[in-house]
């Protein structure tokens, strides 16, 4: 018998595997640092995390953060919100302000945090959005919260109006969520609080965000 | 693995220049499957496909025109009061007659069973509203139509109503906790109070802890 070098054909098995590299890749989409780890409570609901939310994290000692996933609103609430308080912006600061992720500073100690590389903003101290439970309007969660509402309202409608002109399909689920993200350790009470400033901008419904738990069967 | 032509032996003058340079078409693939593999295995092990869940909550706007004296009395109710332990203290009724609270868990036994029991009324009613659902026609949107609102009638006459109450130690977990079991056992008419414990829930809460 003639002697043959011990070779497989491997194209196959190589076809499989780069098929299911490219499905990882294009299926996973790579979280942003969070300032602050937050582990959530679990439910038992199945319903989907919206695709468009203004998110308020607490952590467990209290402490809340911002993120609004649209640039377009992130942007604009920032500008509104610097306008409040005096802060004079350019064009940069605000791009700088819509790459970052979950942002938990006074307004007055957000610049310094801005100028920042990005690699340094990791430990920055960050002593959570100011709030207050008698008179929400005087602190700063009220005015972000407000500010995100009127800009997810415009946005909404400018985009209604627009698939109109145009004769397309509006996708009505796309409107900005409120959403509450907190740790399990959290006190309701400061839950609670949040709460408070989001029924004062008259946003009634929102989300909880939890983890999964299994359904009981009955 | 390249392939190396094993020829016979020479000898053949033309015929052995050709066969040296017909060179094999066969590409050693292994180190691409190396990588292949290692970035496959990268992918899965990274990605997370259980992305978080919500749970959607709705809280009237506050009227504080109305003092809450003023508010309806809850006499068909049951009263739940978080502390932030792993206990659930509870009352049934109106406060002014409640003597003594009771105590029960987070667990399939605990406030499962006596919100189970307590919503039996709507759980019948929610059944056979199903029953009927499922015995009638398909994709008819006037029968659909129709089911819905028999279950939203079945929720509005209700008459079960349970309050949440919470001291400042309560915690988050506590609170969804709750109002998961709520979702479990079709709890419509569920209230979270604000405001903190009144004078007699906390000291019947107080005699409670001290037993």
């Amino acid at each position: 018998m003639p002697r043959s070098a011990p070779s497989l054909d491997m194209t196959p098995l190589v076809d499989l595997a780069f098929l299911l590299v490219t499905f990882f890749i294009l299926t996973s989409s790579f979280r942003q640092p969070e300032p602050v780890t937050v582990d959530p409570p679990t439910s038992t609901t199945i319903e989907q995390i919206p695709k468009q939310v203004f998110l308020i994290t607490i952590d467990k000692d209290g402490r809340t953060f911002v993120d609004i996933t649209n640039p377009a609103i992130k942007g604009k609430v920032f500008f509104d919100m610097c306008e409040k308080y005096n802060i004079k912006i350019t064009k940069q600061d605000s791009l700088k302000f819509v790459g970052t992720a979950s942002i938990g500073l006074k307004m007055s100690g957000i610049m310094d945090y801005l100028e920042k590389e990005p690699a340094d903003r990791a430990g920055y101290p960050m002593t959570g959005i100011p709030y207050d439970t008698a008179d929400t309007k005087k602190g700063q969660l009220y005015w972000w919260a407000y500010y995100a509402r009127i800009a997810a309202k415009n946005d909404f409608e400018d985009r209604k109006a627009e698939a109109e002109k145009r004769k397309l399909e509006f996708d009505m689920t796309s409107a900005l969520k409120f959403s509450v993200k907190a740790d399990s350790r959290t006190k309701y009470d400061v839950v609670q609080s949040v709460i408070q400033v989001f029924r004062d901008v008259k946003i009634k419904n929102f989300e909880m965000i939890t983890g999964l738990e299994d359904k009981p069967a009955n | 693995m390249a392939q190396i032509e094993t020829g016979g032996g020479g000898g053949h003058g033309k015929h052995d220049k050709k066969r040296a340079k017909k060179l094999s078409t066969r590409i050693d693939m292994t180190p691409m499957v190396d990588l292949a593999f290692l970035l496959l295995t990268f992918f899965v092990l990274t990605s997370t496909f259980s992305k978080p869940k919500v749970l959607r909550m709705i809280f009237p706007e506050k009227n504080k025109d109305v003092p809450l004296k003023d508010l309806p009395k809850v006499k068909d109710g049951l009263t739940l009061i978080l502390n932030g332990s792993d206990k659930i203290y509870y009352y049934s009724g109106s406060t002014d007659k409640a003597t003594a609270l009771e105590a029960t868990d987070f667990s399939k036994e605990g406030l499962r069973t006596i919100l189970k029991e307590r919503n039996k009324w709507l759980i019948n009613q929610i059944e056979k509203v199903q029953i009927e659902s499922d015995k009638g026609p398909r994709n008819d949107t006037a029968f659909e139509r129709k089911i819905k609102t028999k279950l939203e009638k079945a929720q509005a006459e209700s008459k079960f109503v349970v309050l949440v109450k919470h001291t400042s130690d309560a915690t988050y977990k506590n609170m969804i906790d709750v109002v998961d079991e709520f979702l479990i056992t079709q709890v419509g008419k569920y209230f979270v109070v604000d405001e903190p414990l009144g004078k007699k829930e906390q000291m019947l809460l107080d005699k409670k802890l001290k037993e």
